[in-house]
């Protein structure tokens, strides 16, 4: 890890720790954040807002970025406030910021179940304040050995 | 390519022809005509070059059996232990076509899982392109194969822009594999287009002709209703019409064959159709792709797996299964059907820069050599398959050769 990357790393470690009381512990992607209903109006959102670009299967193409694999290896150990709020931003990109705060979790939800993440029994809240509270990650890191 | 092959009679076909118009005298003038005839006969066909078509040039034969998996290429992450294997194998007669979009589903699959480094066993066309592909996503690498890339089956390919051939079987790969058979094609010929204009043409395209004294139509598939059996009964594909098509879905970006019009067929045979075709030179394309693998940081280690355990040993703990028809042994994988296949290849003809089928053979003229391909009447897609004898026959070779030699000797390519 390059020193950069490790000032960047403790940041955010730092940023979740203070935004959580020892009573809250933080929740990561791997233990269920999203429903599987919220999950379901996602993917719909998702072929009509984000396929044209991002593939109807999450592929990508050689000019847009997968949205799978790719998009786990760019956000992990980010809040889920950072992912939502990109998304929010950024997304679609001929209509930046023009989907609901809802719409937007609805979306996320269904990527991180594309992406193999479990469901909860919880909604993948809207509220950045929230969100904050929730960190994406995956269940197991494959590492290599020492 | 005026200099090389207007040939002197045509030259003089040409100026009789403009005779007519000008009479004999305008000999003087005639480079201000020659634009209506640069690059054709006088007849108005357009100038080819001739093939020598000779058994004592014949410099190599070889053969190899393609990884045929009815279902399509495995693509899956298997979870063995502390490792997560990923499966990149069974490319069919399309691994060359299809290795970029295959890698490229590979490597993202790693990507979901965080490892930082992988391994990448095999060194075929697939291996080494996922390897590639790997260290373009910012993985280390390290590819452990017990052959590097010029040992492998996948240097007794033909080489050539085939996506779907003998890819998979309609019925077994299901509804949704068309999906994701586009994605593999489409990112690969975007892939293969970065390396055009390249020294050494490690990918290229030339005209291809299909040569035939009955008119020439586009090869359907219909199913024989007399055959009752099939895959799902046999365990084999039983005809023709089971092997799943889905180039119609990139028809937008794939160059398309049309019929030469008589007159502008430059083959003695009644009718000619054609289309330019990316192929790929094996000599120059490999050495790019292990020249960028090692400027990227990556690592060759000789090794032989004996058994899926054997992954487990590896440091790096995301392990890219590219070992294409060995994997039938390696991992049991029974779903694989060899399908036999052989290549013979006269000296390079450069200035021949063109391929053609005639009378059931094919050939291709590449950087590396003059490629032939014989095959029985009618032969389509069951032509090999079940076959896993992997010995060169080089009388089938001269046959083929023979097949074809008549094309040339006409009088009219000596010219
Ligand atoms: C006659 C013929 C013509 C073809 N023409 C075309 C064409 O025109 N276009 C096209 O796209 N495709 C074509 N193909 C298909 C293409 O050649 C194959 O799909 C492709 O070569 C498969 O590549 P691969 O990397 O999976 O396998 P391979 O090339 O077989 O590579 C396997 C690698 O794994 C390693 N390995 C295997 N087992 C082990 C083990 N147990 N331990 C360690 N290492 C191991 C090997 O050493 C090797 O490095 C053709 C095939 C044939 C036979």
């Amino acid at each position: 890890m390059t020193i950069a990357r490790f000032l960047i790393a403790a940041g955010c470690a730092g940023g979740i720790a203070a935004s959580l009381s020892a009573a809250d512990p933080v929740k990561t992607s791997a233990q269920g954040i999203y429903t599987d209903a919220q999950a379901a109006e996602g993917a719909e959102l998702y072929q009509a807002s984000c396929a044209a670009c991002h593939g109807a299967a999450l592929g990508g193409s050689m000019e847009t970025p997968p949205l799978n694999g790719k998009w786990v290896a760019n956000w992990s150990g980010k809040p889920m406030s950072q992912v939502v709020d990109y998304i929010s931003h950024a997304m679609p990109l001929y209509a930046p910021g023009s989907l609901s705060p809802e719409d937007n979790a609805k979306i996320v939800a269904y990527l991180l179940k594309a992406n193999g993440m479990p469901a909860g029994a919880a909604m993948l809240p809207s509220d950045p304040a929230a969100l904050a509270k929730l960190r994406f990650d995956v269940a197991r890191r494959y590492e290599p050995k020492p | 390519m005026i200099g090389v092959g207007f040939g002197r009679r045509d030259m003089l076909k040409a100026s009789a022809a403009l005779g007519g118009l000008a009479g004999l005298s305008a000999c003087a003038t005639v480079p201000a005509a020659r634009p209506t005839v640069f690059g054709r006969r006088a007849s108005g066909k357009p100038y080819l070059p001739p093939m020598r078509m000779n058994v004592d040039e014949i410099v190599d034969v070889k053969c190899c059996i393609r990884p045929f998996r009815p279902q399509g290429p495995r693509l899956d992450a298997e979870p063995l232990g502390d490792t997560l294997v990923i499966h990149n194998y069974g490319h069919g007669g399309s691994g060359w076509s299809l290795s970029w979009g295959s890698a490229e589903i590979a490597v993202t699959k790693a990507l979901s899982v965080l490892p930082r480094e992988v391994a990448v066993v095999g060194c075929g066309i697939i291996g080494l392109t996922t390897a590639v592909a790997a260290q373009r996503a910012g993985l280390k690498v390290t590819i452990y194969a017990r052959e590097l890339f010029n040992r492998t089956r996948s240097v007794r390919a033909n080489g050539s822009w085939t996506p779907d051939s003998r890819i998979a079987l309609t019925d077994p790969a299901g509804p949704g594999f068309g999906d994701v058979w586009e994605q593999m094609a489409r990112i690969s010929w975007k892939a293969f287009r970065s390396y055009l204009g390249l020294p050494g043409a490690p990918v290229d395209f030339s005209d291809q002709y299909s040569l035939s004294n009955e008119p020439i139509v586009r090869r359907e598939h219909p199913s024989d209703a007399t055959i009752a059996d099939s895959y799902a009964t046999k365990g084999l594909p039983q005809q023709e019409s089971e092997f799943g098509h889905y180039a119609d879905r990139i028809k937008d970006i794939i160059p398309q064959a049309r019929n030469l019009e008589e007159g502008e067929n430059p083959f003695p045979t009644k009718f000619a159709r054609t289309a330019s075709q990316m192929h790929f030179n094996f000599g120059s394309y490999g050495h790019l792709l292990m020249q960028e693998f090692y400027a990227g940081g990556g690592h060759y280690e000789m090794r032989d797996f004996h058994s899926p355990a054997d992954f487990k040993t590896l440091r790096e703990k995301v392990v890219i299964n590219c070992t294409g028809y060995a994997a039938r042994e390696l991992v049991r994988d029974n779903t694989i059907i060899p399908v036999r296949g052989q290549t013979g290849w006269l000296i390079p003809q450069p200035e021949a820069h063109y391929g053609f089928r005639y009378n059931d053979v094919s050939v291709l003229s590449k950087s590396d050599g003059v490629m032939i391909m014989n095959f029985p009447p009618n032969a389509g897609e069951m032509y090999g398959v079940n076959d896993s004898t992997e010995i060169p026959d080089r009388s089938d070779i001269e046959e083929g050769i023979r097949k074809v030699a008549p094309l040339f000797a006409d009088p009219m390519w000596r010219a």
